[in-house]
């Protein structure tokens, strides 16, 4: 199979098979996280460090980890790594590290990241990879902040903190709470859509070979008998 | 073999280098995490005494202090921060309050509330100043009193524990078991426990008679002081000769005081009067419904719908021996304070020219005012049957 060039390896995560609003990955962060501008994008740095270092090492390792442990070497760097990230935050961004709480550790178990160690990093080299990271990284990061500008902006009437006049003494609260986010999420899904008229994914990229259980899946080891 | 080998020594060697990466990202990270702490740490306590310098964290072990404080920081002057964690109305209050080597408040602040209103943010400004001596004078915030009522108990824990801290001492003990302690001092053989008698007769000086449960005598509190009387009518413990047979006949008087029933039948008394007796001395013993917020209060805030029921002794001449609360529906938090006995106690001893002069209770002073007028009905009731009704 011919694979896609760098740029389409970089370029690809920000619409056609973004994270966010393609793939709907990291649905929990992107609604917790999305009520304020600088949470999202301080949400969506710190996811994408995350994913592009992870990436990079689970590239490089790609041949020198076993398939039967694969997962939990994965976890173990993934977790490392947001480990490392959230020191960092604490000691130098101290505000931004309580605005996230627990997302910022849960950061461990988001899907996109696992999900893109699995079906890209493990499969390509290292520099593909890190591309692929700032790519996913840079979809996810643009997906929170476009959400969290709808919210913030309708729901507190500022914007990154700024309170922007008349908005601001016009607000629809319910764009701060959940539903209010769930209500956005769809909207901007739908227009994602639109967009790219439904051509991505393409299905044959969440096949048997992409899945993280296909060595033990029933289904899986009938076709390949077949 | 080998593959299983190979799963396990990979497996190892990246928990290892993720191990070292950990520990020498903590090692660059911890002491700016532990600056940043101290940094925020001492903003709150600069906050509640903005002229101190350098804090040091108190080890509160080998102190008694008050249950509410969580924590205490000794600044380089000698004043100290004292961090406490208060029942509030709901959830509580945790407050920092700052004590100069004076022994003054130099700030309070409420760190984290669950409260349901805002204003306990500000209410510390205004025991800023106070000391031990008079914290009790800042009122409470009508609406918000038990909340309010809660902070300024922190602060006067804030300020007992700088006592002990500077080397004083403090009754730490409760009002409830300073009674306690100081009936069973005065009569042991009542093991603790004691009835409060309701007072039917005009005793000078005597703020309250409790008589023991098992019969073995009474303790009169008079002049501020306890006295046990043990069931053969002697004063117990150090006294006087004068005030000992003072106490003396006190006792008598109560043991011998009895109240019957007294038909009113023949008089037009108040429809409020609900029951009449009387003692053998004269004293008339009435029961009277009052109208507080039960009856009287705004549909609004969904009134009980029941009345305020009183007993007041008063004596001949219409002047008011005691006054109790036997039931009452009022709101939780406001109206219902009026039932404790800091509030009807003041009835004792005023008559009808002064029985208004009583303090309210900030928010509840429908409330207030049905007790009031309950009592003005009591002195009414007597007047006419006395026939000085005008």
């Amino acid at each position: 199979m011919k694979k896609d060039g760098n740029l389409s390896v970089l370029l690809r995560g920000l619409l056609v098979e973004n994270p966010v609003f393609v793939l709907v990955l990291g649905t929990c962060p992107t609604l917790a996280t999305t009520q304020t501008v600088i949470g999202a994008f301080a949400m969506g740095l710190a996811a994408m460090a995350v994913l592009i270092c992870s990436n990079v090492v689970i590239s490089l390792l790609r041949k020198v980890i076993p398939d039967t442990v694969r997962i939990p070497c994965y976890i173990v760097i993934i977790a490392g790594f947001v480990t490392v990230v959230q020191m960092f935050m604490h000691a130098f961004l101290p505000e931004l590290y309580e605005l996230l709480g627990v997302y910022l550790a849960l950061i461990t178990v988001n899907c996109i990241i696992l999900g893109r160690a699995e079906m890209f990093a493990s499969k390509n080299s290292v520099a593909r990879s890190a591309l692929d990271g700032v790519g996913m990284g840079l979809g996810f990061t643009i997906a929170l902040l476009l959400m969290a500008t709808v919210r913030e902006v309708l729901g507190a009437g500022s914007f990154a903190g700024i309170a922007i006049p008349f908005i601001k003494d016009h607000t629809i609260g319910i764009f701060t709470q959940a539903p209010g986010g769930l209500l956005v999420y769809g909207l901007l899904i739908f227009a994602v859509t639109a967009i790219t008229q439904g051509r991505a994914p393409k299905k044959k990229s969440f096949g048997c070979e992409g899945c993280p259980s296909a060595a033990n899946c029933s289904a899986c080891m009938g076709k390949e008998e077949a | 073999m080998n593959r299983y080998l190979k799963s396990i020594v990979v497996l190892t060697a990246i928990c290892g280098v993720i191990a070292i990466l950990l520990s020498a990202t903590n090692f660059v990270t911890a002491p700016i995490i532990k600056q940043n702490e101290n940094a925020a740490a001492n903003k709150a306590l600069l906050e509640v005494m903005p002229e101190g310098k350098e804090f040091t964290l108190v080890d509160i072990s080998s102190y008694e202090l008050p249950d509410t404080v969580t924590s205490v920081y000794e600044e380089s002057s000698g004043g100290y921060v004292v961090q406490l964690t208060t029942a509030g109305y709901s959830t509580g209050l945790v407050i920092m309050c700052g004590v100069d080597k004076t022994g003054a408040v130099t700030g309070a602040t409420c760190l984290a509330s669950g409260e349901t209103l805002g204003a306990e943010k500000t209410y510390g400004d205004k025991t800023v100043g106070k000391t031990i001596e008079d914290i009790d004078s800042v009122d409470t915030v009508a609406s918000i009193t038990r909340t309010t009522e809660a902070y300024r108990n922190a602060v006067k824990d804030a300020l007992n524990t700088a006592i002990i801290l500077g080397g004083g001492s403090v009754d730490l003990r409760s009002d409830e078991e300073i009674l306690a302690d100081n009936l069973d001092a005065a009569l042991h053989a009542a093991g603790g426990k004691f009835t409060p008698w309701f007072m039917v007769e005009e005793l000078e000086g005597v703020a309250a008679v409790y008589k023991a449960d098992n019969g073995s005598g009474m303790v009169i509190t008079y002049n501020g002081n306890f006295y046990g009387i043990d069931s053969a009518g002697s004063v117990l413990g150090e006294a006087d000769e004068a005030t000992k047979t003072l106490i003396a006949d006190y006792a008598k008087k109560v043991n011998s005081s009895k109240v019957n029933s007294f038909s009113a039948s023949s008089y037009e008394l108040p429809a409020a009067i609900l029951k009449t007796e009387k003692t053998a001395s004269g004293n008339y013993v009435f029961e009277v419904k009052a109208s507080g917020f039960g009856i009287n209060g705004d549909s609004y805030y969904n009134p009980s719908g029941e009345p305020i029921i009183i007993k007041a002794s008063v004596t001949r001449g219409g002047k008011i021996i005691a006054c109790q609360t036997l039931s009452q529906k009022e709101s939780e938090g406001y109206g219902s304070q009026c039932a404790e006995p800091e509030f009807y106690t003041q009835f004792s001893g005023k008559d009808e020219t002064n029985y208004k002069e009583i303090d309210a209770i900030s928010g509840a002073t429908i409330t207030t005012n049905g007790y009031v007028t309950a009592v003005g009905r009591v002195i009414e009731a007597v007047n006419i049957i006395e026939g000085r009704a005008k």
